[in-house]
């Protein structure tokens, strides 16, 4: 019997909802913390440079998962079953990615302390991964799915945060790693000088006025001057620049744009133009069908393939309408 | 037996709605490098286990569209392959179910492990661990089953082979790759060494219908050492035929050999093959065309071999007869003409008409006529030796030099008489195979339904409860009629022609079989077989027997010897003692014609003292009866005079 199956024997509503943000799409590099901003270290104002295709070194890529629905309601508290998980898969000679490390955890997130005592033993007594929210008498449950996706995200970013430590451990000689998402999020990540975070969700701007512009008007197969990030994310000193993979005109301004982290270091900087190379090298094969294959990097979106094709299916959404039948 | 202590597995199976696992077939996946391919036998553990063999294969990546690969590559493909990174691939094969065990209730196949099959596994797939290993084992090796690096013989049912359960086997295939030859030299080669000993003795009757291909049998092939170590898995000798009888027409000369084996030192091997008027007589219906045949005819026919043939025969106009050759025919044919245009009575002899007479006798005569040195106009018969048959002995009866008509003839006769002894069980075998080559042309799917036609649906129909057992081949199975290919137990194909597995009989093949069976190497064989519930790709070594145009090389035929020279080899063949002078002094003041007959009678009777017979022979008959002229056949009447 399930966690779920017991917590609605002992009186909970049975639910399945899956709420919009729980598979990550709404995840970007803003912050909840304070305002962003960006110290130029590379010249004096935002220059454009050009970029040229390189070969990509050895390299491995991490990227995590994280799904999410609500199972069942004691009165109108939601109680959620997540699911996130993490993989490194290293690129081998032979141009393929094998997995290298992987982790998963599958618990619950609910309310605990307002919860019925039965359905609240029923709930801890069967589910040995339960994650606590802690709302105060009154909470309206959609801000309650809210810290949720909060405790699911935390969960997701600790076990990437887990897997990519362990990758640096293993990491061979010349090898990358290259993490979908920020990289200041870890002190020894931020500090490798072969890591780098790839962000394709620009929530957070750096920038303002013309140096906003040249950023964000960036011609394909260029990059930014490197900047130094600041702001409440940046719980880790990283040097940052943005990379246009493909050309935006006819389609937007953020089409193609990839924002990169790297290690706060002077040979950063000097190896900016190189890196970007490699990273636009990464173009091919386009991440398709995948949305975001303007900005997507296809190892990144193998890693999430994996990762998606070993989750449990239960936690997807359902295809079906969710209006009640009808029997006509 | 293969040793493979620990199984690795080397696939899933793998089922989605629009793909579902059935009990009749199922999908997986394998790594992108296998060893396994079309026609691959797997088995499936998932709870029960599932025999399958691969039917299709499909390789495909994540591109959603090919447009986004060029995309990627900006439009150069040499850019596509410097991807830095490979996209991901699958591998997905579909399989056929074999087997299940157990077999009920019929369920659709787990998502299990795939495994390559065992030696035991493929047998246990194929069925044929019911007749390998039981108390009276059956098994017929057809050849190695060779997939992943496994080696598995494969094994007919002799119950399906050579009867009585079901009998008969077909083989298909281009020509020119001497596969379907060579496949059924091995396979006779096969049912020699494996025929159940509880099932009697077995022989073999073939009949070489094109240049040398059956004509050195008995002479050992270029064996590679990877053909004897498959001789010896499926334990087969790798040896020629120990025990082979050849058998050809004479040519026109009546005493030169109709045959390309007249090399001297494989000659006297040959035993010439002549009839006379009574073995043709009986099968006066395979002269006859479908507008000669009808009831006047026939009862023609029937009156000459009841009331005429062997018997001492009144003409009605004063002339005594006894009809025993063609000869003999003609001189009564031609009294009666004469006797009605002297006494000018009606064109009515004994109720037949003379249209009838004259179109029978021109039938009859003419045969003699087309088939020289097969069908005697005089003299006795050389025949097989019927009754006579040994054990494990092939028959080559060697026609590709005669006329059509005439391998007609020997193809009826041989077949009924063959018939006639195995429903008495007087042959001297149990059972017999005829091997049959060009069925396209004797057993056509469309065309007139002739008597040779429907000798072979005879054999098909009805041969198995005989032991009568049809092997024939084909380049196009489509062409050949549909009751003699569908009732062949056994159905072999060789590599065959595209437009040919383009019809429909090859609807029930996945395209990717037929590529395969469009590609197939030389030794590489399709089986379908009774037990088999799928087709299986199995190879064969290389027969143990001198190919027919290597045989040519090392063996050339000779150039036709002078009439004495040929009547004194013949001689020397019956017995080593005479010398040839002494038969050319003896035939040197002869006609031929003479010497032909004497020759034929001691053929016939094989005496101990053959020069002494033959002398006798030659001299009771020296001078030409004037009556036996051969005169040419008058032509029949006009055809507007014919009341057909």
């Amino acid at each position: 019997m399930t966690w779920w199956d017991a917590l609605v024997r002992a009186g909970a509503v049975p639910a399945s909802y899956v709420p919009p943000a729980s598979m990550g799409g709404g995840r970007t590099d803003a912050d909840d913390g304070a305002e962003p901003g960006a110290d130029l270290v590379e010249g004096d104002a935002v220059d454009v440079h050009a970029v040229a295709a390189a070969a990509s070194p050895p390299a491995c890529f991490l990227d995590g998962i994280e799904q999410w629905k609500v199972v069942g309601y004691d009165g109108v508290l939601p109680v959620v079953r997540a699911y996130v998980a993490a993989a490194v898969r290293r690129r081998g000679e032979d141009r393929r990615l094998r997995t290298a490390f992987e982790g998963a955890r599958d618990f619950a997130i609910a309310p605990l302390a307002g919860m019925t005592p039965e359905r609240r033993r029923a709930l801890t007594a069967h589910c040995p991964d339960v994650v606590e929210i802690s709302v105060e008498a009154g909470t309206q449950p959609g801000r309650m799915l809210e810290l949720a996706r909060r405790a699911v995200d935390s969960a997701r970013q600790a076990l990437e945060r887990d897997l990519a430590e362990r990758a640096l451990a293993r990491l061979g000689d010349a090898e990358w790693l290259v993490v979908d998402g920020l990289l200041s999020v870890s002190g020894r990540l931020a500090g490798h000088p072969r890591a780098l975070g790839v962000i394709k969700s620009h929530g957070a701007q750096f920038f303002t006025g013309m140096d906003l512009e040249r950023a964000l008007t960036l011609p394909a197969g260029h990059r930014t001057s490197v900047f130094r990030a600041r702001g409440g994310h940046a719980r880790n000193e990283v040097y940052s620049w943005y990379l246009r993979l493909w050309p935006w005109q006819g389609n937007d301004l953020l089409y193609g744009l990839l924002r990169i982290e790297a290690r706060a270091d002077a040979a950063t900087i000097a190896a900016a133009t190189g890196t970007s190379g490699w990273l636009l090298a990464e173009r091919a094969p386009i991440a398709t069908p995948d949305v975001r294959w303007d900005r997507l990097l296809y190892p990144i979106h193998d890693v999430e393939t994996y990762l998606k094709a070993r989750a449990p299916r239960d936690l997807l959404a359902s295809r079906a309408s969710r209006l009640p039948r009808t029997g006509t | 037996m293969i040793a493979r202590p620990d199984p690795v597995a080397i696939g899933r199976v793998v089922a989605t709605e629009l793909k579902p696992s059935t009990p009749h077939q199922f999908h997986f996946w394998t790594a992108n490098e296998t060893t396994i391919g079309i026609g691959a036998i797997v088995k499936v553990d998932g709870g029960r286990v599932v025999y399958g063999v691969v039917t299709d294969g499909f390789a495909y990546s994540d591109l959603a569209t090919p447009l986004h690969d060029v995309i990627g590559a900006e439009g150069d493909p040499a850019r596509a392959a410097a991807s830095p990174t490979v996209r991901q691939e699958i591998r997905y094969w579909t399989a056929a179910v074999l087997r299940q065990i157990p077999e009920e209730p019929l369920q659709p196949v787990p998502l299990g492990q795939v495994f390559v099959a065992s030696d035991t596994d493929v047998a246990q797939a194929l069925r044929m661990d019911a007749y390998l290993h039981s108390a009276t084992p059956t098994a017929i090796p057809i050849g190695l089953y060779t997939s992943g690096g496994l080696e598995a013989p494969v094994y007919l049912d002799a119950d399906f082979l050579l009867g009585p359960e079901a009998a008969h086997l077909n083989i298909s295939g281009v020509s020119g790759l001497a596969t379907k030859t060579s496949a059924v030299e091995f396979l006779l080669a096969s049912v020699f060494r494996h025929f159940p000993p509880h099932k009697g003795k077995v022989a073999a009757v073939c009949f070489n219908v094109k240049g040398p291909d059956l004509c050195f049998l008995d002479q050992p092939g270029d064996l590679s050492d990877e053909d004897r170590r498959r001789y010896e898995r499926l334990d087969v000798p790798a040896q020629p035929f120990e025990r082979v009888h050849y058998y050809a027409p004479l040519k026109a000369d009546g005493v030169n050999l109709n045959t390309l084996r007249t090399h001297a030192e494989l000659v006297d091997d040959v035993t010439p093959l002549t009839w006379g008027l009574q073995e043709v007589v009986d099968f006066a219906e395979v002269l006859l065309n479908r507008d000669d045949i009808d009831a006047k005819a026939d009862a023609f026919i029937d009156f000459l071999r009841d009331r005429v043939l062997g018997r001492s025969f009144d003409d009605g106009f004063g002339n005594a007869h006894k009809v025993e050759t063609f000869a003999d025919l003609e001189r009564l044919f031609r009294s009666i003409f004469d006797g009605l245009e002297l006494t000018g009575r009606s064109d009515t002899w004994r109720t037949h008409h003379i249209a009838t007479m004259r179109k029978i006798r021109n039938r009859l005569l003419n045969i003699s006529t087309r088939c020289k040195g097969l069908v005697t106009d005089d003299g006795p018969s050389s025949d097989l030796p019927w009754g006579a048959f040994e054990d494990r002995t092939v028959y080559v009866i060697d026609v590709a030099n005669v006329d059509p008509l005439g391998q007609d003839l020997v193809f009826a006769r041989s077949v009924s008489k063959l018939r006639e002894h195995l429903e008495r069980r007087d042959l001297g075998v149990d059972a017999v195979i005829v091997f049959v080559d060009e069925l396209n042309k004797y057993a056509p799917g469309d065309g007139p339904e002739t008597y040779v036609k429907k000798m072979l649906l005879d054999i098909s129909e009805r041969g198995r409860y005989l032991g009568l057992v049809l092997f024939a081949a084909e380049q196009f199975r489509s062409q050949v009629h549909r009751r003699v290919v569908g009732n062949a137990g056994t159905q072999v194909f060789g590599r065959m022609d595209m437009d040919e597995l383009a019809t429909p009989g090859y609807q029930v093949l996945s395209p990717a079989t037929k590529i395969k069976l469009a590609t197939l190497p030389v030794g590489e064989l399709m089986i379908r077989h009774p037990h088999f519930t799928q087709p299986i790709f199995v190879r064969f070594p290389k027969p143990p027997v001198l190919r027919g145009r290597d045989g040519m090389e090392r063996f050339p035929a000779a150039i036709d010897l002078s009439f004495a020279d040929a009547v004194a080899r013949q001689l020397l063949q019956l017995d080593r003692r005479i010398r040839p002078n002494q038969v050319k002094d003896l035939i040197a003041d002869r006609t031929e014609e003479d010497v032909r007959r004497a020759l034929a009678a001691v053929r016939q009777k094989r005496p101990d003292e053959v020069l002494a017979t033959f002398r006798k022979a030659l001299g009771g008959r020296v001078a030409p009866d004037a009556s036996r002229e051969r005169r040419a056949v008058p032509p029949l009447n006009p055809i507007s005079d014919e009341p057909y």
